[in-house]
């Protein structure tokens, strides 16, 4: 079988760390020192397995699959098995296992031959995750857009610009603080990354492995 | 910063905004004579005042009416296509 | 010279007449009024007394003298366009510009600098190639030279330009900066002494058509009657054209533009770079003059944006990184009055004795000399000059644009 390759895999190649076979990508899973994320920690969780799906139909089409579907445009939820579905506008979902679930291939299998008014959607997005005490730093740094503002109970979805580049970023409401889930086109990927790990840096944070990033999520949908 | 307001993702920085420019009507192209079209795909009515423009929020890629001032820049209202 | 000076300091009086005389009243008729006092207005008046004798006109100006879009201009003089029509006529203007200081006898600060635009792709590199065979078709000064040549014209600059590197440069040898208000002035005085009567500070507004033909025009200070208006007021054109009825596809956008603090002088020629949306120059008086592409949407504005500083001094950094403690000291707007094939529209129009000098947005500065010479020339004979023939307003209805657009990118 072909390893698939992350859009982040050429700017993370040089860095020390273990690595591992997951979802046939190989992926950093631990680096030595993981301690400095708890002022903020960069992560590449672009392994997850991601599926798309638009069109007039494709809310029924997903229910009629057993996904909860999010009832207002730009929000999200959690998806029973792990993993979580993002509604990104009226008729256009985003749903991505977590380290465990298998949704994706099944939603992908059942829509080999989709119904009409249901389009699948290639998603080979960068999948970026932050976390620690200082990610509010960060965003002020990078995106016009005020994360403070925000209701997590709410469950939003914020579709909007971050550096110059587009991105859909959903907050989520962890123990100490919010983790920051992005995702952007993979050929944005590496400049949007080196940017916040550059930012990281400055601000006394790592750049860290799935693995070093799961304490930080609790349970990770 | 200047702040435009989407319908679905509320208010934004414009920079995360673009536009198509002025909403007009699209004559026929079957049966409009060669000058009407001309008018239509050239001529543009700019003078300044309150204007019905398309605009797109990108990173959302919803598009929707914008109703602005072209000399004050204010912006009066936004709504979606259906809502007109 | 010296002398000449000396007389400024020992006399009490100011020894130099004004550069034009302030008339108080208006004339009820004159033979010809133009409205706008910017370069292309005032040297239309120039070239109508000196050329054709038609001294019996007037210029409306609104606000004050180059107050318009002349005085707000970044200056850059070139003539590497793309269509037979663009090159022939800026060739031309080009040609006047080179005796200008002479012809108006008033040192106009012409200095001739040589203008690089940059190439950060293939892609570009390529388009410029193109540019510059089509140029030398038509006997323009213009070659594609490597970074090496870039780099040994201006020293200073960082070839790798934040990671995207310049691969290679269009060079025009022939592009000049000049002085911009001091064109204004010169054409003003120059009219001036012809007999062209030049009023500040009065708005025109409205313009008297009866039977398809102009017979007048209204200003803040009474009415006028004339039968022949030439309307060369850029930003404000669609506003004047919507009194006569007729149509147009000009767009008003705002073009920003700003200064830095004077420096030593260490930039002799003109630099732009498409692809980062940056030009620059340095003045006789060692300031920067930067530039960048259009404000995204239209508005009839002079406002200045945070976001324009913010974004230009970004992309200069990356092309002068030893610039990181320059101080911007000036920055400001003008209404640039865009057509779809960025190529102007002048002449006749459906309405007998409206004269129409538009649509020169972001690049009209550079042809302010032949737009006097050839508007005049189609006022006195009532007939279009043979170089902008192309440029007329009834293109659009029969689908005859100009396709400028590759020369012209970047507004300058
Ligand atoms: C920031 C900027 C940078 C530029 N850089 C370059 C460059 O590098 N090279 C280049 O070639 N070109 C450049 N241009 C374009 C150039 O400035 C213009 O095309 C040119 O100056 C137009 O001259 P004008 O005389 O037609 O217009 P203006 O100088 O704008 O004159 C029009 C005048 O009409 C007056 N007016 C308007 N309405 C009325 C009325 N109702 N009654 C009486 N008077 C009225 C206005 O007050 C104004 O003074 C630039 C433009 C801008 C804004």
């Amino acid at each position: 079988m072909t390893l698939l390759t992350s859009p982040l895999a050429d700017v993370l190649r040089s860095r020390p760390g273990t690595r591992q076979e997951l979802n046939q990508m190989s992926v950093l899973t631990q680096v030595p020192d993981p301690k400095p994320a708890e002022t903020l920690g960069l992560a590449d969780l672009s392994y997850l397995t991601r599926f798309g799906v638009k069109g007039p139909q494709s809310a029924s089409w997903l229910s009629a699959q057993s996904i909860p579907i999010p009832e207002q445009p730009n929000t999200w939820a959690a998806l029973p098995e792990g993993g979580l579905i993002a509604r990104l506008g009226r008729s256009e979902f985003l749903i991505e296992d977590g380290p465990d679930s298998q949704t994706v291939p099944r939603l992908a299998a059942a829509c080999n031959s989709p119904p009409a008014q249901v389009y699948p959607v290639l998603r080979q997005d960068a999948a970026i995750a932050l976390c620690g005490q200082a990610t509010q730093n960060l965003l002020r740094q990078t995106c016009s857009f005020n994360f403070q503002s925000l209701n997590l109970t709410e469950h939003p979805v914020i579709l909007t610009t971050m550096v110059g580049v587009t991105v859909t970023v959903i907050p989520q409401p962890k123990s100490h603080h919010p983790i920051y889930r992005i995702w952007c086109d993979n050929t944005f990927a590496p400049y949007l990354w080196q940017t916040l790990a550059e930012i990281t840096t400055e601000l006394g944070g790592t750049i860290i492995g799935t693995q070093d990033f799961i304490p930080y999520t609790g349970q990770m949908p | 910063m200047k702040i435009m307001t989407c319908p679905i993702n509320g208010p934004r920085p414009i920079s995360e905004f673009i536009t198509a420019g002025a909403v007009k009507p699209m004559p026929n192209p079957q049966t409009a004579d060669d000058l009407t079209w001309a008018d239509y795909v050239f001529n543009h009515d700019s003078v300044p005042g309150v204007k019905r423009e398309w605009w797109c929020h990108t990173p959302s890629n919803t598009w929707f009416i914008a109703e602005r001032h072209t000399r004050t820049d204010e912006i009066v209202r936004t709504y979606l296509w259906e809502a007109a | 010279m010296p002398l000449r000076l000396l007389k400024f300091g020992l006399v009490k009086s100011y020894p130099e007449s004004r550069m034009f005389r302030q008339r108080d009243r208006l004339r009820p008729t004159y033979d010809a009024v133009i409205i706008g006092g910017g370069g292309h207005g005032l040297a239309t008046a120039y070239y109508l007394a000196k050329d054709h004798g038609i001294n019996n006109v007037a210029v409306l100006e609104r606000g004050y003298l180059g107050g318009g879009n002349t005085g707000r201009n970044t200056t850059i003089i070139r003539s590497n366009y793309l269509t037979p029509a663009g090159v022939k006529f800026y060739d031309q203007s080009l040609r006047l510009w080179q005796a200008l200081s002479e012809t108006l006898d008033l040192n106009l600060f012409y200095t001739n600098r040589g203008h690089f635009t940059l190439a950060h792709t293939e892609a570009s590199l390529r388009t410029l190639r193109w540019r510059a065979e089509v140029n030398k078709h038509y006997g323009i000064d213009s070659e594609v030279v490597d970074p090496q040549t870039v780099q040994a014209a201006c020293p200073h600059m960082d070839l790798d330009c934040g990671g995207a590197p310049v691969m290679g440069a269009l060079y025009h040898a022939p592009g000049s900066i000049a002085r911009h208000d001091a064109v204004a002035w010169g054409y003003g005085r120059e009219a001036d002494r012809q007999g062209v009567e030049i009023h500040q500070q009065t708005e025109v507004t409205g313009i008297r058509v009866e039977g398809g033909r102009v017979t007048g025009v209204e200003t803040i200070r009474g009415a006028i009657a004339t039968p022949k208006v030439i309307c060369a007021v850029a930003g404000f054109t669609p506003r004047i054209l919507d009194w006569v009825g007729l149509r147009s596809p000009l767009k008003i956008h705002p073009l920003q533009a700003m200064v830095s603090e004077p420096m030593k002088a260490w930039l002799d020629p003109i630099i732009v770079s498409s692809s980062l949306h940056v030009y620059v120059s340095q003045t006789a008086r060692g300031e920067l003059v930067m530039g960048a592409s259009l404000d995204p949407y239209e508005l009839h504005s002079t406002r200045s944006t945070l976001d324009f500083a913010e974004g230009l001094a970004a992309r200069m950094l990356d092309l002068f990184p030893f610039l990181s403690q320059a101080k911007v000291v000036r920055q400001w707007a003008g209404m640039a009055d865009m057509t779809p094939d960025f190529a102007p529209i002048m002449g006749k129009t459906d309405i007998e004795g409206f004269y129409l000098d538009a649509g020169w947005g972001t690049w009209g500065f550079k042809a302010t000399p032949i737009c006097g010479k050839t508007m005049a020339e189609t006022v006195a004979r009532d007939r279009n000059h043979e170089l902008i023939r192309e440029f007329s307003l009834d293109r659009f209805s029969k689908y005859a644009l100009v396709g400028e657009k590759g020369a012209a990118s970047v507004g300058h």
